[in-house]
């Protein structure tokens, strides 16, 4: 299976275990960054390539989930996997519950590691795809006038050129060009596609 | 024996004072012999002899006149000096006078009448005055033979009263010689003396009995048979450093007894010098301690265990903290291992960082071996040892026991450790279980606040150059003057589930490591606990 550039970003405050975890991901091929503190991981540049992290549940200070809420405050995304001496249910579940891909107990086996891993990469790489989608998106609605934006609001929700026309005080001629412009910058092949990229924009706009 | 002794110091006394009695009676003959005192009987009889004398010089003379042709006044003379002698100077000069009316009247003439013939008148004169010479030499010289009797009387009753003093001090002597020689056989010790080039000369009966031996078998290097095997060469030097430098001897050692068992004693001997300092003589005693070493034995035993057994429930607090500690490295051994054959792998083997695997491998491993062994010897069952260690390391050991429950219960685990302690002597198990607990019960001190910050702080420094301090700090509910009274007692414990040994126990450790535990109240709020062990001499 043939991989694209990745980075794994790992967190624990063992040394031992750090130095391993890197190696062990080094071995397969895979580039690995190790941080001691959470502070060191945050003040770290974010890595341009899918990347993931390896993260120790119990840490000095601020503990692993808690540090995974704080990391979706602020509107990182990256995928999680959890390593822990001693991870009771209600600890993991709630380590899933914030969106971690898997939850393993140390010391972890070779295969299920890089599973986990593998699968957190994939997720940063859907992620990733859908959020390069999402600034395509973006870029061109940010291309629209206001009134070609506000022509295809109504647009999307289904409304036919004339309601629009009443609803904006508009001509039906002035809104069906509106509308040809939208769908030209949004580069939409049909309307059901405009849609689509309208709802994609939408869910962006509210997180 | 005493029995006997005791006796005899009756008889002398009794002897003593019949001494003095007599010595008293005879100092009271003179008077009554010399001058028949001075009644009216006395007088009379005094006079009375005078006469009588007189008489009889008078009827002698009267019968022996016929056998000589001139005047015979010879035996007035005697009567008139036996009178001086017997009766005094006035009985002589009363024998004078009559002796010369007797003459007068009888012997001189004219004859049977007190007249005196001028031409015999001279005659009758120089008889009146060789009488009274007679009379006077003859008191002077009573009153010198008296004077001389008296002297000698004087000096009989002072020799007997010395011989009677004398007698009495030889008495007490000899007492306070048998009560000293008692008080050494009787004093529940063994009592010996040396001569200076250490050789014993003299042992109580207790010390030969207790030995079986007797004196002739203590002497010189025979003395040391009775020392156990292992005691006879610290015995030893410390005997010929304390006969070389006149310092006392102080040790102990086991002795064996006429029964062939062995019990410690504590043997302390002091020298004793002349004016000059020169060393005399070796006084010691040895005192037998082997039911206080026993009680000693048992109940640091007893502590022995019960320290165990809340060292044993404190770990057991700990179990999930150790579980990480030891778990750390076995995952970083078995990633390393994966990362190892991962290396391995492939046409074109990474054999530098397969190795670098490897090596992590063994360090961890170690690592995880180094964690086990200190678990173990904190769970193990053994009699205290006395090792010099490093205090910092104790300390170090132990923090990582605790760094996982510290992480767990959300405290700041810090330590400031002076870098240049003196060594101490100690039990590293022992002096951990110290530290441990004042940790733990730092950490359950702050268990309550959960916004203000919870900081544990352990810190080790030397004080006045000849003790360690290790203080721990915690940000807890801190303590009440009341509560610091009582937390070292046992079975007070300010914590629900406590048993209220731990500090307890571990003031009995550090006392038994001549140091001090106490607590104090942190100024901005929490505890020190704090500890002194002294360094290594």
């Amino acid at each position: 299976m043939k991989e694209s550039a990745a980075t794994v970003l790992i967190v624990d405050d063992d040394a031992s275990v750090r130095e391993a975890v890197r190696s062990l991901l080094a071995s397969v091929g895979l580039p690995a960054r190790a941080f001691g503190t959470t502070e060191e991981f945050l003040r770290a540049k974010t890595p341009t390539v899918p990347s993931c992290l390896v993260l120790d549940v119990r840490l000095p200070g601020m503990n692993g989930l808690e540090f995974q809420e704080r990391l979706a405050e602020m509107g990182n995304h990256i995928p999680i996997v959890f390593i822990t001496a001693h991870g009771d249910i209600p600890m993991t579940s709630r380590a899933i519950r914030g969106g971690a891909v898997e939850f393993l107990t140390k010391p972890f086996q070779k295969d299920e590691f890089l599973a986990a891993v593998h699968q957190a990469l994939d997720r940063d790489r859907a992620q990733r795809k859908e959020q390069a989608k999402i600034s395509v998106l973006q870029s061109r609605h940010a291309k629209l006038t206001r009134r070609e934006r506000e022509v295809m609001e109504f647009v999307v929700t289904g409304l036919i050129n004339k309601e629009i026309a009443a609803k904006l005080g508009l001509s039906e001629i002035t809104v069906k060009v509106h509308r040809g412009q939208a769908m030209k910058k949004m580069e939409a092949d049909s309307l059901a596609d405009l849609v689509r990229m309208a709802e994609v924009l939408h869910s962006q706009s509210h997180e | 024996m005493s029995k006997f002794r005791s006796d005899g110091r009756e008889l002398a006394s009794k002897t003593g004072f019949g001494e003095e009695s007599r010595g008293v009676g005879s100092s009271a003959l003179p008077h009554s012999g010399g001058f028949f005192g001075q009644s009216a009987d006395a007088l009379i009889w005094r006079y009375g002899i005078a006469l009588f004398f007189v008489a009889i010089a008078l009827v002698s003379t009267l019968h022996l006149q016929r056998l000589f042709p001139y005047p015979f006044f010879f035996l007035f003379f005697a009567a008139v000096m036996a009178s001086a002698w017997y009766g005094g100077p006035g009985p002589g000069l009363l024998a004078v006078l009559v002796s010369t009316l007797a003459v007068d009247y009888f012997l001189v003439p004219p004859f049977d009448s007190f007249a005196v013939n001028t031409t015999e008148g001279t005659y009758f004169i120089a008889f009146i005055v060789s009488a009274l010479a007679a009379s006077w030499v003859s008191s002077l010289k009573k009153k010198s033979e008296e004077a001389l009797r008296d002297a000698r009387d004087q000096l009989e009753i002072r020799v007997a009263k010395r011989t009677a003093e004398l007698q009495r001090s030889n008495a007490e002597l000899s007492a306070s010689e048998r009560s000293l020689r008692l008080l050494t056989e009787v004093i529940p010790q063994q009592i010996w003396s040396a001569t200076p080039d250490g050789s014993i000369d003299y042992c109580n009966q207790r010390l030969l009995d207790y030995a079986g031996r007797a004196m002739q078998e203590m002497h010189g290097a025979r003395f040391l048979e009775t020392l156990s095997a292992e005691d006879r060469d610290r015995f030893h030097r410390s005997w010929q450093s304390a006969l070389s430098a006149g310092t006392p001897l102080e040790g102990e050692w086991r002795v064996r007894g006429a029964d062939g068992a062995y019990r410690h004693f504590y043997t302390r001997a002091v020298p004793l010098r002349d004016v000059q300092g020169k060393i005399v003589r070796w006084y010691g005693t040895n005192t037998d301690i082997e039911d206080h070493k026993n009680a000693e034995h048992t109940l640091l035993r007893a502590q022995a265990e019960l320290a165990h057994l809340t060292r044993a429930v404190t770990m057991g607090e700990l179990t999930s903290s150790i579980a990480h500690e030891v778990n750390q490295p076995l995952t970083a051994v078995v990633a390393n291992g994966h990362a190892c054959l991962g290396w391995l792998e492939g046409k074109r083997p990474n054999l530098p960082e397969a190795r670098q695997a490897v090596e992590r491998i063994i360090k961890d491993g170690t690592r995880a071996g180094t964690v086990i062994g200190r678990i173990r010897s904190l769970f193990k069952k053994e009699a205290a040892t006395r090792d010099r260690l490093d205090v910092n390391e104790v300390i170090q050991e132990l923090t990582v026991f605790l760094r996982d429950a510290a992480i767990d219960q959300r405290v700041l685990l810090e330590t400031d450790l002076d870098p240049n302690l003196p060594k101490i002597v100690g039990d590293r198990v022992q002096l951990q279980q110290v530290v441990l607990n004042l940790m733990m019960n730092a950490m359950d001190a702050m268990r309550g606040n959960s916004d203000g910050p919870k900081r544990l702080l352990v810190s080790s420094s030397c004080r006045h150059g000849k003790e360690i301090l290790i203080r721990v700090e915690d940000c807890g509910v801190g303590l009440s003057s009341e509560a610091i009274e009582k937390i070292f007692h046992s079975f007070f414990t300010t914590k629900p589930e406590g048993i209220g040994m731990g500090l307890s126990i571990s003031r009995s450790i550090v006392e038994s490591h001549e140091g001090r535990l106490w607590a104090e109240p942190r100024p901005s709020g929490g505890a020190i606990f704090q500890f002194t062990v002294p360094i290594a001499p």
